[in-house]
Order: C-alpha cells, then structure tokens, then sequence
C-alpha cells in the first residue's frame, strides 16, 4: 500500500481541509482510502466493474457532502458506511434483476475456473483463502471483512452496519466457523478441530 | 476461543489476502471526477426529478378530489 491513514490528527487535518472544500484535502483522502475501499467492494460484489462504479459514488458523495462534516468525523467509519450502503443497493438491484430474469438459463462457468479475483493469488493458501472469503454470505463476509482486512472493532463494524454490537459479534463466529471449514487445512491452528 | 482471538486470527488471515487496486487510468479518472465536486454540495439535477414527481402527483390528487367534489354535488 503506498499510503497509509494517519494518525486522528492528521485525520482530522483531512476533515478540516475537506470543510473548507480544498482539493488537496480531497486528494491525500482518495489517496488513503481509495484500496481500502475497492477491495471492500470488489470482494463484496465480486466484479470489478461494479465496484470501481461504486467507489466513484462513494468519494463523489464525499465531496458533495465535504463542506457538512462533522470536525469529529471519522473518515474511516463515515466512507465505509457509504460503501456498505452502495453495495446494499446494488444487491438489491441485482435480486430484482435475477427475479425478472428467471426464466433465462444460467450462464455456464467452467468449475475450475479461477476468477479474476483469484487470479491474484500467488499461492494455494492464498487461493483457498480468496475461495473462503468469497463462499461466505455476504453477510458474514463483510463482516470478516471489515474486522479482519480493515481491522475494525466490532462496535465499530455494529455502527457502520448499523446493527448492534451482539448481532456483529455473531455473525463473526459463524464467519470463522465457516471460515475454518472451507480452509480445511489452510485454517490456521487455533480454528481446527482437536 | 474468545472474540478477540477471533479478531486477531481474521486479522492474520486478512494480511494473506492478496491486495487488489485500481488500474493507476482509473483512479486517476475517479479522483478527478470526484475532485471537481468537493465544496459543492449535491448537483440540482439531484432534485428534478423528485420535483417533477412532486409536482404531477400534487397535480393527480387535486384532479382527484375535484372529481370526488362534483360527484358528490
């Protein structure tokens, strides 16, 4: 990653830029964000396409909201939020469309086939991983996510989903239950079954 | 296994995942779109159509009761 967040005083330097509509602002938050979002995305909608679509939204909604935030926003929280919303829409949109497209036979994949997300992979863990992570719900994957790529609390992920902490801390269970299983051998120690 | 054990294995299992970004046309494409709005606040195009909506059903309902008023005289 080429740049990292920084600190909440340099965080809070990006909200104050931001409030008074400065560019520069705009540009070094873009810069912090912009792979912590398209791999959220892209690993939520499993397109690319989609998800450089919805990245877009998401700084444009920045941008348009820049001058109202908050001194005490968290940038972190404040895009992710956007993002889990954007792609809670494009789901839907997706389920409608499925709905009305019922009656057409499935496109055919090849079972080995890796994706294009799998392609990235340079090893059989990272593989099976990449495979893991996507066979989970969506609602347990982007909880895992959110604590395990983005490093989140719980409380924090509860916010952003706007769920409660409990209901978040379940779902994280089931997504490492799930998550050990389909590792198999790939699961790290802690998680196999004695 | 607590929750936080939890945590910290996903953590670990999260730096495996292989980086994905966007090709540097794209970001670049993004940023600048996105760039051009900051200050500006939502586009009015935003408010048209709900405006237009507006408008049509405020119409529809006052045609409707009109309707009702003279079927009732």
């Amino acid at each position: 990653m080429a740049v990292r967040c920084p600190g909440d005083a340099g965080e809070r330097a990006w909200v104050d830029g931001l409030r008074r509509g400065e560019a520069a602002a705009f540009d070094a938050v873009f810069a912090g964000y912009r792979r912590r979002l398209y791999g959220y995305l892209v690993r939520m909608t499993r397109r690319r396409d989609v998800a450089e679509d919805l990245l877009q939204e998401t700084f444009l909604r920045l941008a348009q909201h820049a001058g109202k935030l908050d001194r005490e926003t968290r940038l972190g929280a404040w895009l992710f939020t956007v993002a889990h919303r954007l792609v809670v829409s494009w789901a839907r949109a997706q389920a409608v469309r499925s709905q009305l497209a019922g009656d057409l036979p499935a496109r055919e994949v090849a079972h080995d086939a890796r994706s294009p997300l799998e392609a990235l992979a340079d090893s059989q863990a990272q593989l099976a991983l990449e495979r893991a992570f996507a066979a989970l719900a969506p609602a347990y994957r982007e909880v895992a996510l959110l604590v395990g790529v983005e490093g989140m609390q719980p409380a924090e992920v509860a916010q952003i989903l706007g769920h409660k902490p409990d209901a978040i801390r379940q779902r994280l269970a089931r997504a490492r239950t799930q998550l050990a299983e389909a590792l198999g051998e790939y699961a790290p120690a802690s998680w196999r079954m004695p | 296994m607590t929750q936080d054990d939890d945590a910290a294995t996903l953590a670990e299992l999260g730096r495996e995942l292989p980086g994905i970004d966007l090709d540097a046309s794209s970001a670049a494409r993004i940023a600048r779109r996105a760039r051009q709005g900051v200050g500006r606040g939502p586009s009015l195009v935003r408010f048209v159509e709900p405006a237009i909506a507006g408008v049509f059903a405020a119409s529809y309902l006052a045609w409707a009761i009109a309707r009702v008023l003279e079927a009732l005289r």
